[in-house]
């Protein structure tokens, strides 16, 4: 049984530093998601934590049949998902903010793939979600569908929809990939 | 998740393929798991809860159920003493560090030994019911005991054990009339 197998089984039995340790090894890629997904650090930061407590209390139902950390941005996904149809208000007075003084979020990437980053935050709801999951963090269609309770096919759409959108902005930026 | 992506235009999507670069791995500027491990700490402490409800659920069906049990069965048998209506405990607690009451015990072994001889006069029906019963009942009594042990002094949890113990006894007092114990209780 691997390490992450182990943590698995032994925080099913409620033993909350196996799920500390299982937080650890997948907290950067969750908060990531989160924070692609929102473009916002205190609302991934909210995201992340409730993905992780959602995921404890749900956790004897990981059965294994996907890889632990597809089931957990699954979760994570809801969370955001969740938390935007709940707060829609707030978001749009985030955005608001945003605009007025956009706070750079420091992400880790550099050079031209940091302009694609910040073109990817612009992008609408709907697009960057798909281009997150899909471009990004490489799910199919299928599977960012699945995600997002949405078609494959409109994923697709989606998608092309955000590549678009980014090819827009990203020209006049003079991108090169 | 597929490794691959799953891209029908790849031939003009430098786009995505820059995307496929962006570092998915960020950490948070500060650690989330304090607020992650209050939360779920609480979440433990209070996991008696539905326990404590689900019990409960069981001593109330089985108090219905057993009314039902001892209607349908009492015009099979002889006459039988009239059951106390409530039984009375003596200074009695649970927990890990308690135990009922020396009287209680010996009037739950007497009833208990009698029990088998009880059973073998009802119907199988009657008899399939009153088991299922007392079955649900040692359940519920284990569970409740279990939660007492994380919290000795809840008192609901004291007057939940203390009912679910009457019930029992109510229950086998029932099938036979047996007991001419009377037990007090004063307290837990």
């Amino acid at each position: 049984m691997s390490d992450e197998a182990s943590c698995i089984a032994r925080a099913q039995r409620s033993d909350t530093r196996a799920f500390e340790t299982l937080y650890r090894l997948h907290v950067d890629r969750v908060y990531g998601l989160c924070l692609r997904m929102t473009g916002n650090v205190s609302e991934a930061e909210d995201c992340t934590q409730e993905a992780f407590i959602q995921a404890w209390k749900t956790l004897n139902k990981f059965r294994g049949d996907s890889a632990f950390s597809t089931w957990l941005h699954r979760i994570a996904v809801n969370a955001v998902l969740g938390r935007m149809r709940k707060s829609r208000r707030e978001q749009d007075r985030v955005k608001v903010v945003a605009e007025i003084a956009p706070a750079p979020v420091s992400i880790g990437d550099s050079g031209n793939l940091r302009d694609l980053s910040d073109a990817v935050d612009r992008l609408p709801e709907g697009a960057r979600h798909v281009f997150v999951l899909h471009a990004v963090y490489g799910y199919s269609h299928e599977e960012a569908g699945n995600m997002l309770g949405i078609a494959a096919g409109t994923s697709k759409a989606q998608l092309h929809r955000a590549r678009r959108l980014l090819a827009q902005q990203l020209t006049t930026e003079g991108f090169q990939a | 998740m597929n490794e691959q992506h799953d891209r029908p235009d790849a031939g003009d999507d430098d786009l995505v393929a820059a995307a496929g670069r962006l570092t998915t791995a960020i950490s948070p500027e500060r650690d989330l798991w304090p607020g992650i491990e209050r939360e779920i700490a609480g979440r433990q402490r209070s996991r008696w809860t539905p326990l404590l409800a689900q019990a409960a659920g069981v001593v109330l069906l089985v108090g219905a159920s057993s009314g039902i049990t001892y209607l349908s069965i009492k015009d099979q048998q002889a006459p039988v003493q009239q059951v106390a209506t409530e039984l009375l405990f003596e200074r009695a607690a649970f927990g890990s560090n308690y135990a009922l009451g020396t009287d209680y015990r010996e009037a739950h072994g007497d009833l208990a030994a009698r029990l088998d001889d009880e059973l073998e006069r009802l119907s199988p029906e009657a008899r399939a019911d009153v088991e299922t019963n007392l079955a649900l009942i040692r359940a519920a009594i284990a569970d409740i005991s279990k939660a007492l042990a994380n919290e000795p002094d809840n008192a609901l949890l004291q007057q939940l054990l203390l009912k679910t113990y009457r019930d029992e006894l109510a229950l086998m007092q029932n099938i036979g009339a047996l007991t001419q114990h009377v037990m007090s209780r004063q307290d837990i």
